[in-house]
């Protein structure tokens, strides 16, 4: 039992980074309504400017964060006028291929950049685990946490008390209406790409550091990642998002746990299976507008 | 013919039959990223068949495609409910869960004191059908691309018959199609059977062309990429997925200076194309103009 | 007030606007009748931005508003009420009322408590709704929610694409009575509409459009209503 419930501990610590993960996937489909395969891998280069800069000048674990955020903006904006600004009269469809063909781009451009295949990330923190009764808590997984929160409630308070927040929001519920109000679409969809960028950069950045290591499939992994914890959860709410993350990550420990390492990635996908086939709204189910969901039916 | 051309040509000859797999999904409106899994399944059993069980390779190949066929039938029926993005992230999940599954799979027979058979995240070694069988690369060669001229027949015909049409109809709008009293089950599922067929086809070819299976082979790298030869080479006939996949592996394989750069290349090239062709070369609009130009032409020479 | 001077807009190859004139004059309703694919929701369109015209000019009080793009179009006074309002389904009441501010929040904190309370005062059964969502309204009252929406940017001119389009005969006549409650209280409204007989009533001058073009001008009751009904739901009969 004691392990069991130090497994869900531990799950929700690192379930709290996917958590973040989904929240940019969700951001961005409720913004444009496409899917943007590209999120994982510009998170994963401005990570590769982030340990760049820890092995050429061995930056501190701060400078090499800030680089890692910027360095995904950079990339995100990059994807969004490419991928999404230029294709705005097109299919979702055809975003989504141009978003893939980027990906392609980007990891390429990661591995020629820095050839070795793993590279080192600075550690978190240096200190002890935290021992409560039976219980270990790891001090990088409760950074991870402990950020993830703050970041959660940043994003709250821009999306509800920020007219940048609102405008956000009024572009998801209403394209159309939204030009109307005088709300500058185009503009608010690049903000919001940068922002989800932003977000994805410190999730990266806090997802690497706990792991010490960076490689150029981090980007396929996050990608992943993102995207089934915001189809486990629910897709489109924000609060799915958060909950698919935590139980991503407790599944993950679980089956690692009791189940070994070859099952640990096995369980995620057929758990996402499942819920797809039985409830493909998501574990918060009925959290999704009928007009997203016509959205999802048309991508 | 240089041996290095031949390997090519083999490769866009295979691959063709993933992206027409996925192609022949595209038509009814859904986006799969997981008809590798029927690849992958194909060239296990058919590399099991031949090289575990002594069957000659025809059988193996068609055990395989028919399992193929047999699996796809079944996720298409567990997956009608789904439209959309939720089937695309399903058959994203169910062809990550067969390659994880091929890690662990291990499954050997002693032949003349050697071990020989799936070793899970070791691979499947010693797929050597073809080669004790004296089939030349070349043969072997000509074997895929008969097959293949057979299937892209069969696809043409398709085009022009009443299932073909019923298959873009729900791809255009399963409501609609419901409607004129169609039965949108049967077809979907049929769709996905015969796809799920096609990827096997060419999954038994590659088991026996590269006589090495390993599951990392089976990505979803290769899915996507199969997908997005459809769709940028144009929905509009089967030769668009072709092109695409000629266009990634034949063409740019061919511009040594690239070498190392071919994804950033392709990336790029595919993202330009999207700008200017959001549904691909040959799409529906352009075949629509090509069959009218070509039916004045033959009118006026009349 | 507002002028729209020899409009043409096309869909490729469509020309929906064929040269259209008309005028919106200062306080006055101005309505627009014409049967659908007329080209009505095509010239709102146009004027507010979102479409730009092959040939032509609108103007605002003197203002060339050419090539303005639609966020613009709103900051300078032209406020649309769209088709089908166009709620934001997800958000209450109040916040799609917030929502219609979107341009007095630039800057320094924006007196918009008042705004709000002025719109509660002509729609005072939304004032009891103000935290429901949108998306849960009835037709009547998300047309309230979309007109009320539309003031809280303090437009110069109100336009109103159809207000009257699938709501119940009674609602209408309200919607209708509120039209002329805002014009008494100083709005200028450009009113397109179908329901020929609701708008004539409320009207100070109309236009018809058919086919893209303006193919009458003038006051109400200079036309036969039996004539403009016919024409306003299904065109003139051709020669």
């Amino acid at each position: 039992m004691t392990d069991f419930i130090q497994n869900c501990i531990d799950g929700v610590m690192i379930g709290s980074g996917y958590a973040l993960l989904a929240i940019g996937f969700t951001i961005i489909f409720g913004v444009l309504r496409r899917v943007n395969l590209s999120y994982g891998p510009s998170i994963m280069l401005g990570a590769f400017v982030g340990t760049l800069l820890y092995v050429q000048f061995q930056a501190h674990a701060v400078v090499v964060a800030m680089a890692t955020v910027v360095g995904a903006v950079l990339a995100g904006m990059y994807v969004e006028r490419v991928c999404f600004w230029a294709i705005r009269r097109g299919a979702a469809v055809a975003s989504m291929v141009s978003s893939f063909a980027i990906w392609m781009q980007l990891e390429e451009l990661a591995i020629v950049m820095l050839p070795e295949r793993t590279y080192p990330f600075p550690p978190l923190t240096e200190t002890a685990p935290i021992e409560i009764g039976p219980f270990f808590l790891r001090s990088e997984h409760l950074t991870m946490f402990v950020v993830a929160v703050v970041l959660v409630a940043v994003v709250h308070t821009v999306l509800y008390r920020t007219r940048f927040g609102l405008s956000v929001r009024a572009v998801s519920e209403n394209l159309l209406a939204a030009r109307f109000m005088g709300i500058n679409v185009d503009a608010v969809m690049f903000w919001a790409f940068a922002l989800v960028s932003a977000i994805g950069g410190v999730a990266g950045f806090l997802i690497l550091a706990t792991d010490q290591q960076v490689t150029p499939y981090f980007g396929l992994w996050a990608t992943f990642k993102g995207l089934i914890a915001m189809m486990l959860g629910g897709m489109g709410s924000l609060p799915g998002a958060i909950l698919g993350g935590l139980i991503l990550g407790i599944v993950e420990v679980q089956s690692l746990w009791y189940l070994g390492n070859d099952y640990k990635d096995l369980s995620a996908y057929f758990l996402l299976f499942l819920v797809l086939i039985i409830r493909p709204g998501g574990i918060l189910g009925h959290a999704l507008s009928e007009r997203e969901r016509a959205a999802f039916r048309r991508v | 013919m240089d041996d290095y051309v031949v390997s090519i040509l083999s490769n866009i000859g295979m691959i063709s039959f993933l992206a027409l797999s996925a192609y022949l999904l595209l038509l009814t409106g859904e986006i799969s990223f997981g008809q590798q899994a029927f690849f992958a399944i194909s060239a296990y059993l058919s590399g099991i068949a031949t090289a575990m069980w002594g069957w000659p390779l025809w059988s193996g190949l068609l055990l395989g495609a028919l399992a193929a066929a047999a699996a796809a039938t079944v996720i298409g029926v567990l997956t009608l409910r789904l439209r959309g993005l939720y089937f695309s992230i399903a058959t994203l999940a169910f062809a990550e869960m067969v390659r994880l599954l091929f890690v662990i799979f291990h499954y050997q027979v002693v032949i003349d004191g050697e071990p020989v058979g799936p070793d899970g995240a070791e691979g499947f070694r010693d797929i050597r059908w073809v080669f004790e069988n004296n089939i030349s690369v070349t043969e072997y060669m000509v074997i895929i691309y008969t097959v293949l001229v057979i299937v892209l027949t069969l696809f043409f015909l398709l085009e022009r018959s009443r299932l073909g049409s019923i298959f873009r109809m729900l791809g255009e709008d399963t409501l609609l199609t419901e409607m004129q009293g169609l039965n949108v089950i049967r077809f979907k599922v049929l769709a996905s059977g015969i796809a799920g067929f096609i990827a096997g086809i060419g999954g038994g070819f590659y088991a026996h062309f590269a006589t090495y299976l390993e599951p990392q082979n089976f990505s979803v790298m290769l899915g996507v990429h199969a997908l997005v030869y459809g769709l940028i080479g144009g929905l509009g006939t089967a030769l668009g997925p072709l092109i695409g996949v000629g266009l990634d592996i034949g063409f740019l394989e061919a511009i040594r200076a690239i070498q190392g750069y071919r994804m950033i290349v392709f990336g790029g090239l595919v993202a330009v194309l999207l700008i200017f062709m959001p549904r691909g070369i040959l799409d529906e609009e352009r075949i629509h103009w090509f069959r009218l130009t070509w039916r004045r032409w033959r009118d006026a020479k009349r | 007030m507002l002028t729209v001077e020899n409009i043409v807009t096309a869909y490729g190859m469509i020309q929906a606007l064929r040269g259209v004139t008309l005028e919106a004059r200062k306080g006055e309703i101005t309505c627009l009748l014409g049967p659908n694919g007329a080209g009505k929701t095509t010239l709102m369109f146009t004027i507010a931005g979102l479409l730009k015209p092959q040939q032509g000019t609108v103007r605002l009080e003197g203002e060339d508003l050419s090539g303005v793009s639609a966020a613009k179009v709103v900051e300078r006074g032209i406020s649309l009420v769209p088709e089908n309002r166009l709620m934001f389904p997800e958000m209450t009441v109040e916040e799609n009322l917030m929502v219609g501010a979107f341009v007095r929040m630039k800057g320094k904190k924006a007196d918009l408590a008042a705004d709000k309370e002025a719109v509660y005062a002509h729609f005072p059964s939304l004032k009891e709704r103000q935290s429901q969502l949108a998306g849960s309204l009835s037709g009547g009252e998300q047309q309230m929610v979309a007109i009320g929406r539309a003031l809280m940017a303090r437009p110069r001119i109100l336009l109103m694409d159809e207000p009257s389009l699938g709501l119940a005969p009674l609602i209408v006549e309200e919607i209708f009575r509120i039209v002329e409650e805002l014009n008494q209280a100083g709005v200028t409204i450009f009113l397109v509409e179908q329901n020929a007989r609701m708008a004539l009533r409320v009207a100070h001058h109309f236009y018809l459009l058919e086919q893209g073009r303006i193919t009458f001008s003038g006051l109400p009751g200079e036309l036969e209503e039996e004539e403009v009904f016919q024409r306003a739901y299904l065109g003139s009969r051709q020669e």
